[in-house]
Parts: structure tokens; C-alpha cells; sequence
């Protein structure tokens, strides 16, 4: 019953580059003969993704993101492998095949700058060719929850960032596309339009079933968004799969930070747990006791359980893993197993 | 035919961002007037000094001058894509374009419309229309129509030659100093070719063939007759020209490698 919106095999996506040798005599020789090196931004990845899904797409800067992002939107011609796109050829059939997607660069704008919004979005109507009943349908629905519509007769230059975005992303869905690609959409925006537009995401995954592939370095956004991630490394996918999973199984354990009313010796403290797999370390100047213990339910409540009963506590905090940390040690080690 | 439809709805949308600026676009079009009649003075003052020039008089050339200014307001008006490395390329506009469902190229001359540009339309006829009357040419019921489809032809040399220099950024990182060096070239069609050696005249006939947007078509209304084979032929080269162009840019578009972020 689930449609695949993206089937990708074993695409690849090289780039010619040349080096230049040192020195004027090294800039004369460059002239002649060119130093080629062939590089591949996109290196052999296959992945689906089904109708419906909301897939984040990450990796550091120059990993292949947006090399990606370009070949599924119709934008590079891949040097091998094979993309299907909402059943179609991105690139062969593109002017066909670009009416079935949204489209929304955080850093680039889709609306012509010097008119008012309402003009580009009804230039825009025009370009796919939406009807009048369409577009009230669906566009009145879309304006009313991005809260754009004092913004409409405004030119694009006099909006603020946040305003600008949330009319991008109205303008991306002015053809309802099935499938919306998303390439850092929240760069740079306050925490309130942030959410909204989050908000606004979610809401129409639900109500069209849209796919959304999003790429961003805020990984709030896509922990707020996406059940799967696919991560990219140096033009590779090192994991593909639920986020959850991947916390879950590379999250360090817990930490536990323990403040006391009273002054509390730290050998004192290691004595009492000794023999549990407890990690302690103490913060001299703000006196916080920090415990890094395994996920390990049972553990943290005995730990927790065995301190209460000793000492005052002024407050405690539990800190997990966060997802940044999480994927910077996947970076570091640059591969992922998980279990 | 949804591209004239679209045609229309960039034209509307083209003029409404220029009424956004009002007083710009008085001050515009009053400077826009002002250097069109300069440059006819400039004409005058400049061709007053030639007398015979191969066989050809002093109001002959200036009515060719003026031909030449007409497909050329055409082509500026049209093929404002003098600057697309640099605007498209290089800020990677392309991949917005690439994103919508019209013919790209078609995208960018709706984008880019210039129709201000047509004003120098107005100046060439003015000047054709002095430099025929003193030459006591006749104006038939066919040439009208004949002049029409003889402008587009030379506007479509003009467009097919700039659009065929804007692929060369699909392949070369560079920008290319190529554009001032190719409006440079441009001039000399604007004058007749057979004061030139036969390789330029080869040249500007065949290879790069700016003498289709100026003397060729222009020799038919002075009633060279020696020259009406090539004449007819001026509608005939621009189509050639630009359907080469535009397939060249179809390749081209599948070399693009877009621009990092």
C-alpha cells in the first residue's frame, strides 16, 4: 500500500576538480596541463523513502547534502546510479517532474523581490498551473496557519527573515506537492517562528500525507520532526535509520549531577557506591557531583536511592546523552554500529 | 498556449515592479530619452564627415545605422543575459529556475525582460525615416511586414550568438571576459560589411553573422540589389541560430554543476 516517493540506487555524483601547482612557473605549467583529481561528492548511496515519511537528512558541511538534494530535485545530472522520484527521472522529465515537488532553500528566495507576496504567489499560481478553487482550497488553509496574511501585500524586501521564510514556504506549496524538500529551512530564525513552522510541517504531513526531506544543522528541528535520519559522511551513508534507535543504542549512559546543603567529601561519596559502575567527578568551584552511570534503569534509582539516604540534597539533575553529542562521536568515529 | 500565457503574466508582473518605483521610472525613461537623442546627434555628427564609403553614400550608411538599432532594441530588450554567469552561475539562481516548470532559458528571458530598451527602437526608426527621405526611398505596402520579419531575424542572430556565449559558463568555471569583447565585435555589422576584408566579412556573414542585424537586411529597403540574397536570408540565419543556441543550452543545462553553499 505504501507508495515510494524516492528510490535511489546507487547514485553517485563526481566532480572534476584540479589542484594548482605552487609559483608562478607552477601557474604557467597549469596553463598546459592540468592537474585533474576526480572527486566524488556523492559516493555510491542507495536509500527509499516511502509516500508520507519525514526523513531528516544530515551531515557536516561538503558532505553531499545538498549534492543530493540537487540531483533528487532535478537540479545536477547524477554521473551514475539511478533516481526515481515520484516516479519519474528528475532530470530527464524535469519540467514534468519539478510540478510534483516544493522546493525551499533557507538561503536562497523562490519570490521576486521588488512585489508584494500575494503577486508572487499568484505569478507562481500561474506557473503551475493551479485553478482558482485549488488554490483557495488549499492556499487559504496554508496562509491562515503560517499567520502570513498581513504580510501579503508587502514586497519580499521589506520582511524580516522569519516573515520571509514562512512566505517561502507558503510559495513551495502553492501546487500542493506530494513531496517537499526542505535544505535548511530554519537558518537563522528565532525559536517562535521555528516552531511554528515545525508546527506547520507536521500538520500537513498529516493532512496530505506530504513527504518531507529535510536537511538542517539544527538537530532540534529534526528530532522534533523526523522518526528516521539519514546521516552522510564524506559523500557516504553511514546510518540510515530511526533516531530513536540511534540514541538508544549510542547515547553514553546517563549523567547525574547531585548538589548538597551540606559539605560533602568526594572520597566520601565514591566509598558509598563502590562496587556499582559509577564514574564520579566534581565541579570544585560550583561543588556539583557529577555521576556518569550506564542507561541502566535499575541503577540510576539505586544510586539515586543510596545518596538520598546519606546526604541532603539541595538538587538533582539527570542529563542524557543529547543527539548532538551523539552524532559528533559518530563523526569522530566516523562510522556507526549499531546493534 | 500556456508560454504566451506566461509570457503576459512575467510582462504584468515586470511592469507592476516597475511601477513600484515611480519617480526611478521617470527619471529612467527621461534618461533613457536623453541618451537616445544623444546618440542620434552622435550619428549625425559622426557620419557627416564620410561622403562615399565603397559605393555606398553618406545617408545610405546612417539608414543602415538606423536599421541596425532596431533589432538590436529587440535583442536588448529580450536577451538580458549579458550577466548570467555571474547573476546565475556564480549566486546559483539556476537552481531556482531549474526548479519550475517552464524551459529554463524561457525563465530567464522572462526574468530579465529590459522593454526600456525598446526606446531604441524608436531613435532607429527616426533616423531610417530621415536618411530615407533624403535618399527619396518609397515605402511599398510589403516592406513594412518585410521589415518586421527582417528586425525579428536580426534579433534572433543577436539572441542565438549572446545565449551560445552564456553556455560557455555551463562548461568553464571561469567567467569569461568574452561578452564586451563580443558587443565590441557586434559594431562592425552595423556597417557595411564590404568595406572589410573578405575574412571579416566571412566572419561576420557566416561564423559570427552580426551583418544579418544591419546591412544585409537594411541593403533591401536602399534597393541594393546586388544584396537581396542575402536579405532573404536574414529571417532564415536567425532561426538557424537561435535553434542551435537553444539546443546548445539544453546540453549545457545537463552540465551544470550548480553553486556550493
Amino acid at each position: 500500500m505504501t507508495q515510494r516517493a524516492i528510490e535511489v540506487d546507487t547514485l553517485r555524483k563526481e566532480f572534476k576538480s584540479y589542484s594548482s601547482r605552487s609559483g608562478l612557473a607552477g601557474a604557467f605549467r597549469d596553463l598546459f596541463t592540468r592537474n585533474y583529481k576526480v572527486v566524488p561528492a556523492v559516493n555510491d548511496i542507495s536509500f527509499t523513502v516511502n509516500q508520507g515519511e519525514m526523513v531528516g537528512y544530515i551531515g557536516e558541511n561538503g558532505a553531499g547534502k545538498s549534492t543530493t538534494i540537487k540531483m533528487l530535485t532535478g537540479i545536477l545530472t547524477p554521473t551514475s546510479g539511478k533516481i526515481i522520484v515520484n516516479g519519474m527521472n528528475p532530470h530527464k522529465q524535469r519540467e514534468q517532474f519539478v510540478q510534483t515537488i516544493g522546493v525551499v532553500f533557507g538561503q536562497r528566495s523562490q519570490l521576486w523581490w521588488d512585489i508584494a507576496v500575494q503577486e508572487s504567489f499568484r505569478l507562481l499560481k500561474k506557473v503551475y498551473k493551479v485553478t482558482d478553487e485549488q488554490y483557495d482550497d488549499h492556499m487559504n488553509h496554508v496562509i491562515k496557519t503560517l499567520d502570513i496574511e498581513p504580510l501579503l501585500d508587502k514586497p519580499v524586501r521589506k520582511l524580516s527573515l522569519g516573515q520571509r521564510m514562512r512566505c517561502e514556504l507558503a510559495a513551495a506549496l502553492i501546487h500542493n506537492p506530494p513531496l517537499l524538500f526542505l535544505d535548511e529551512p530554519t537558518i537563522g530564525l528565532d525559536v517562535l517562528v521555528k516552531l511554528k513552522i515545525r508546527e506547520f510541517l507536521k500538520e500537513i504531513n498529516e493532512k496530505y500525507n506530504t513527504t518531507i526531506l529535510l536537511t538542517t544543522h539544527n538537530l532540534t528541528d529534526i528530532e522534533a520532526l523526523c522518526d528516521r535520519v539519514i546521516m552522510l559522511d564524506e559523500g557516504s551513508i553511514i546510518y540510515d535509520g530511526a533516531l530513536k534507535h540511534l540514541k538508544e543504542n549510542l547515547g553514553d549512559g546517563k549523567e547525574l549531577q547531585f548538589q548538597f546543603l551540606e559539605k560533602v567529601d568526594l572520597q566520601a561519596v565514591k566509598a558509598l557506591t563502590t562496587g556499582m559502575p559509577v564514574k564520579w567527578a566534581l565541579d570544585e568551584k560550583e561543588h556539583i557531583f557529577t555521576a556518569n552511570v550506564e542507561d541502566h534503569d535499575e541503577l540510576v534509582s539505586m544510586l539515586i536511592a543510596k545518596i538520598v539516604a546519606n546526604y541532603k540534597i539541595k538538587d538533582i539533575k539527570i542529563n542524557e546523552t543529547s543527539t548532538e553529542e551523539i552524532i559528533r562521536n559518530i563523526y569522530e568515529k566516523g562510522a556507526v554500529e549499531v546493534g | 498556449m500556456f508560454y504566451v500565457s506566461m509570457f503576459f503574466q512575467y510582462l504584468s508582473q515586470y511592469i507592476k515592479t516597475r511601477l513600484q518605483y515611480r519617480t526611478d521610472l521617470f527619471v529612467e525613461f527621461f534618461s533613457d530619452l536623453l541618451s537616445q537623442a544623444i546618440n542620434l546627434i552622435f550619428i549625425l555628427v559622426v557620419f557627416g564627415h564620410t561622403d562615399l564609403l565603397s559605393g555606398w553614400s553618406r545617408d545610405e550608411i546612417i539608414f543602415i545605422y538606423g536599421f541596425f538599432l532596431v533589432p538590436f532594441a529587440v535583442f536588448s530588450a529580450f536577451f538580458n543575459i549579458w550577466d548570467f554567469n555571474e547573476r546565475y552561475i556564480v549566486k546559483g539562481e539556476l537552481d531556482r529556475i531549474l526548479t519550475r516548470p517552464i524551459h529554463s532559458l524561457f525563465q530567464i528571458i522572462l526574468e530579465r525582460l529590459e522593454l526600456e530598451s525598446l526606446l531604441g527602437g524608436i531613435t532607429g526608426i527616426a533616423v531610417m525615416l530621415y536618411a530615407g527621405s533624403r535618399l527619396g526611398l518609397t515605402i511599398e505596402w510589403y516592406e513594412p511586414i518585410l521589415f518586421i520579419v527582417f528586425v525579428i531575424g536580426g534579433a534572433l542572430v543577436y539572441g542565438g550568438i549572446f545565449i551560445m556565449l552564456a553556455c560557455i559558463s555551463f562548461w568553464a568555471d571561469a567567467r569569461t571576459s568574452l561578452m564586451p569583447m563580443m558587443y565590441n565585435i557586434s559594431n562592425y555589422g552595423r556597417y557595411p560589411v564590404n568595406i572589410y576584408n573578405k575574412l571579416i566579412r566571412f566572419v561576420l556573414t557566416w561564423i559570427l553573422p552580426f551583418a544579418f542585424a544591419g546591412v544585409y537586411p537594411a541593403a533591401f529597403f536602399l534597393e541594393k540589389k546586388e544584396w537581396y540574397w542575402y536579405s532573404f536570408l536574414t529571417p532564415l540565419i536567425g532561426i538557424i541560430f537561435f535553434v542551435l543556441s537553444v539546443m546548445l543550452w539544453n546540453q549545457g543545462v545537463k552540465k551544470y554543476r550548480g553553486a556550493g553553499n
